[in-house]
């Protein structure tokens, strides 16, 4: 038995106390998404915590780290969507990957950031999946929903950045060497 | 190279859904997760709902939202039976012209609870609490209110999704006028009106007409249930169709109970 300090690496970087705390995460965002989130309805649209968890993940541990989560929890979205099985885990690990690149070189001590990073990640997130299901046949998708999503989702998705962001760092922390903050609620490492 | 590696894997996973012998597979495993994370869906609404109730300042909000879904959904019912009606002197008419029977409409039905609006903020579709244990199948008509609310689209043993009629990706075929005129209702999405489409220009309409299901060979929905009421038509000289807009008759903002009508399209 190995102690949690100690846990045992899976592939080159992940441990498996990585891997039980993601999946922690996972499922906690999952359950707040569907049980109260999907009700907070405006304009036909709601609030996307399971689309913020890739670029949470991307800000806060990088783009490689960013990318398998965003591609995990993508997957575990699109258990309960009605849209193609494994578009959001495309856009997910996407979102994760161009979000670790886009703020590594970043200064996180400001307060606005994750905030801003949330926001404008959410929305091209939500861009990217819309023109991939109008590719994949559903031109609705880019005609009609998008417009109300991002109406919707960008805003919540700059409030709800923070603790969503704290959670997730928790869960994958950035294996880089004097990396790893997370700005906007009291410091840097 | 780990990014090109998932997503090559997201492309091979929406191949495989889309065009592959996987999609029954994925299909089964999206019914197994569904039935894993309802009675935890359940279980926290059941919190959640009195802390809303609470919230928006209603000492007894959830008994007397309880009372008003009930009577909503009374008051729906008999509104649809009286466009049935209408509709059934309109098919009658018909009828006699064409001196065939009518279909009567004797399918049962399984009433339902809207669970969950839609997950996806690019579909419209709402989850219900009856599933294959209580007779549902996918294809299946859903009612409520006054008119059709959509079909059902995924099944799980204790509920369903169900494509909203407003979904983009929805259409009806439907029957209008004393002639009889067909047509097609497409959703134009969650909140707004259906387009009517295939309506010739110069064709007899009234605000207020009523478009009923078809019920033509193949149709995806029995004949004679009542969908939406025109709201607005137009057409210029060069046009090949009229622009006609219709409301959905079943107030789709307020579903609470729904029947799921056991009747399925013929493959």
């Amino acid at each position: 038995m190995s102690r949690p300090g100690a846990a045992m690496r899976v592939g080159s970087s992940l441990t498996t106390a990585d891997v039980a705390r993601s999946t922690i995460v996972i499922a906690v965002v999952l359950v707040i998404q569907h049980t109260l989130l999907d009700s907070v309805r405006v304009g036909g649209a709601h609030p996307d915590l399971m689309l913020l968890l890739p670029v949470a993940a991307g800000y806060a541990a990088g783009p490689d780290r960013g990318a398998v989560f965003g591609f995990i929890a993508g997957l575990v979205a699109d258990l309960f969507l009605p849209t193609p099985y494994g578009l959001s885990a495309l856009v997910g690990c996407l979102l994760g990957y161009a979000t670790g690149m886009a703020t590594r070189g970043l200064v996180r001590s400001s307060w606005w950031l994750p905030p801003v990073v949330a926001a404008a990640a959410t929305a091209a997130g939500m861009g990217t999946y819309a023109i991939l299901g109008a590719v994949l046949g559903d031109p609705g998708m880019l005609k009609t929903y998008l417009v109300p999503a991002l109406v919707v989702g960008t805003p919540s998705a700059a409030l709800l950045a923070v603790p969503v962001l704290r959670f997730v760092a928790w869960a994958v922390p950035d294996p880089r060497p004097g990396h790893g903050a997370v700005a906007g609620g009291g410091g840097t490492r | 190279m780990t990014i090109g590696l998932l997503v090559l894997a997201s492309i091979a996973i929406i191949t495989l859904d889309y065009r592959g012998h996987a999609h029954g597979v994925i299909s089964g495993v999206k019914r197994g997760a569904h039935d894993a994370f309802s009675p935890l869906q359940r279980g926290v609404d059941a919190i959640a709902r009195p802390v809303g109730s609470f919230l928006s300042g209603a000492v007894h909000g959830g008994d007397l939202e309880a009372q008003n879904a009930k009577l909503r959904r009374e008051n729906g019912a008999l509104q649809r039976q009286i466009l049935i009606n209408q509709s059934t002197r309109n098919s009658l008419r018909a009828l006699q012209r064409l001196d065939k029977l009518p279909w009567v409409g004797a399918t049962p039905t399984v009433t339902a609870q809207v669970t969950a609006l839609g997950p996806s903020d690019f579909a419209a579709t709402v989850d219900l609490d009856k599933g294959s244990t209580s007779g549902v199948a996918v294809g299946m008509p859903v009612v409520g209110g006054a008119g059709l609310v959509g079909q059902v689209t995924l099944v799980w043993s204790s509920g369903c999704t169900v494509r909203l009629v407003t979904d983009v990706n929805s259409s009806v075929g439907v029957r209008f006028g004393r002639q009889g005129n067909l047509a097609l209702v497409q959703g134009s999405g969650l909140g707004r009106n259906l387009a009517a489409n295939l309506i010739a220009p110069g064709t007899t309409l009234h605000k207020g007409e009523v478009f009923t299901t078809s019920g033509l060979q193949h149709a995806q929905y029995p004949p004679d249930i009542p969908v939406a009421s025109v709201t607005s038509f137009s057409s210029t000289p060069s046009a090949t169709q009229e622009t006609v807009w219709a409301r959905p008759l079943a107030d789709l903002a307020v579903l609470q109970y729904v029947d799921v009508l056991q009747w399925q399209p013929s493959p």
